[in-house]
């Protein structure tokens, strides 16, 4: 089977063919940045309101070399993912409990959608006023934003588990424990991970929440400063180094999803 | 399949109402009974909290309970002061949402009947979806002001992406099949958009219509918190920060109350549309 298919030549289509959606993608933004390059050769250039691309990369190159960038995005990174791991390990907690003892699941999910459809956002404030300025209130407000798309999903995909597959492990004779570890959890991954895409978003929202509102440190704290100083190409370059992680961030568990659940694309 | 087990589960159900009325009564309505339990019993836990154990003078200062709220509430409607800060508020919503509407829609279709346009524009929509738009946010005040206009951005760039990305689902998912029919009975482009795309991406575009309104009410909060001289968020924020918690709470109930509501119109017209569409453009 193999050798005929060898044999035979196959015509391959050439490299542009087969990728011509990601060549066209690079072209557009290659040509975008070129034009904002440009057109500062027509339009009279004032630093103080835009910036052009290669002050951006300047800005961010000097940065990088002062150690301020690493500094920020640490500052950063440590209530992102204390906010994001406490509300992954309760936000699961809670949903399958919800989705497993039906009881709970009616007690709480009115409850809980009243909360998750209210702008949560808007308690910052208050989040600051109890847990002060720094790591703590930015770990809560994330934790805040983060716990619902896993409790929701949780609860989903418990109720999604094949009852068959459960009353297959009871006339078995599995426990209570078994009925988790073989039956739930395996099913329940991919809405997790699902889940997981969704509060990534919302966990840097509250990082930025967080430091707009109140902190002295943190890239959403660099962002507002530099536009109180008016240094646009810093500023601009960090808004580019958030773009570039919230895009690998939410890319890369889209990736993982597909590459670990290959039968959940599309839906 | 799965309407003849609701079915057989709801004359089951029928039958055990008929033998013990109570026992019946309480299993139908048990969920919703539950559901509003839950809620009852927090808020009489918070009522009762300040009356139960005695507070710091510090804690006193930022705490306040579900009737102080309500009073709050009652009063800021009573006298009529919650609608000036509401109307900006309501209008940066109605002004943001509605740009976004008129120009998503149309590049949805755009994109969904260009393959190059899209492959074009793919990675800006991809770095711009997946970015919270709140990074945009100092940028926006320092070129529109402390005015409507950043609250306008503000919005236009939270509702745009959902509408967008579900437009082009809709159109892209438009059957090849009736598409090639109405061509070849010589329909010319436009005809086949009003015919065959339309119809098909309709539900489509409402899903993406509810996350909209979700993502502009968050984003006139966000935008009124950080940056803005009026609105029902500069309202709260002064509030906050004189400690009058009931008022951000006051606040914090209109915008969800407006949330759900707006939210719950557009899925009755989702439920309507279709039942078997899947979600895009989550969260």
């Amino acid at each position: 089977m193999a050798d005929i298919a060898a044999d035979i030549p196959v015509p391959r289509a050439s490299f542009v063919a087969r990728h011509r959606r990601a060549l066209l993608g690079l072209l557009a933004v290659v040509v975008f940045l070129a034009a904002w390059q440009a057109a500062f050769l027509v339009v009279p250039f004032n630093p103080l309101f835009i910036t052009k691309p290669s002050l951006m990369l300047a800005g961010l190159l000097d940065m990088l070399a002062t150690g301020e960038l690493v500094d920020a995005l640490g500052a950063s990174a440590i209530p992102f993912v204390l906010g994001l791991a406490a509300a992954a390990v309760i936000g699961v907690a809670v949903g399958i409990v919800m989705g497993w003892r039906m009881r709970v699941g009616y007690a709480l999910d009115p409850l809980l959608t009243v909360f998750y459809a209210s702008p949560l956002v808007a308690l910052a404030p208050l989040v600051v006023v109890f847990f002060g300025v720094g790591t703590g209130a930015k770990t809560m407000i994330v934790f805040l934003l983060a716990v619902f798309p896993f409790i929701f999903n949780a609860f989903a995909g418990t109720r999604a588990v094949d009852r068959l597959l459960i009353d297959v492990v009871r006339s078995l004779g599995g426990a209570e424990k078994d009925l988790y570890v073989k039956v739930i959890i395996p099913s329940v991954l991919p809405y997790i991970v699902a889940a997981a895409r969704i509060a990534v978003g919302r966990a840097l929202i509250g990082v930025l929440v967080g430091e707009f509102f109140a902190a002295s440190e943190g890239i959403g704290y660099a962002i507002a400063r530099f536009g109180d100083l008016f240094a646009l190409d810093r500023m601009f370059a960090c808004i580019l180094v958030i773009m570039a992680i919230a895009v690998a961030l939410t890319e890369g568990i889209r990736w993982a999803e597909r590459a670990a659940f290959p039968w959940r694309i599309g839906q | 399949m799965s309407d003849i087990e609701a079915l057989d589960s709801g004359i089951a159900a029928a039958d055990r109402a008929d033998a013990a009325p109570a026992r019946g009564l309480w299993r139908r309505y048990e969920p919703a009974i539950l559901g509003t339990g839950s809620i009852v019993l927090l808020l009489a836990a918070w009522e009762a909290l300040p009356r139960l154990v005695t507070l710091s003078a510090g804690t006193k200062l930022f705490f306040t309970t579900p009737s102080r709220v309500v009073g709050t509430l009652w009063d800021m409607f009573a006298t009529g002061e919650i609608w000036p800060p509401l109307g900006v508020s309501a209008g940066a919503f109605a002004l943001g949402l509605g740009i976004a509407i008129v120009v998503a829609l149309p590049l949805g279709v755009l994109l969904g009947r260009s393959a190059t346009l899209s492959a074009l524009l793919d990675p800006f929509i991809t770095a711009f979806n997946a970015t919270p738009r709140l990074v945009f946010l100092p940028l926006v005040m320092l070129w529109f002001g402390l005015g409507l206009w950043s609250k306008v951005v503000i919005v236009f760039i939270g509702a745009l992406f959902p509408l967008l990305i579900n437009t082009y689902e809709g159109v892209r998912n438009a059957d090849r099949l009736l598409i090639n029919v109405v061509r070849s009975f010589g329909a010319d482009e436009w005809a086949i958009a009003r015919l065959v795309i339309l119809p098909n991406a309709l539900p489509y575009i409402v899903v993406g219509l509810r996350l909209a309104i979700g993502r502009a009410i968050l984003g006139v909060v966000v935008a009124e918190f950080f940056g803005s001289a009026e609105g029902l968020g500069v309202v709260m924020v002064r509030a906050a920060s004189s400690y009058h918690v009931d008022v951000v709470f006051a606040g914090l109930i209109v915008f969800a109350a407006l949330s759900l509501v707006m939210t719950a119109m557009v899925k009755l017209v989702e439920d309507r549309l279709q039942r078997w569409r899947p979600q895009h453009a989550n969260g």
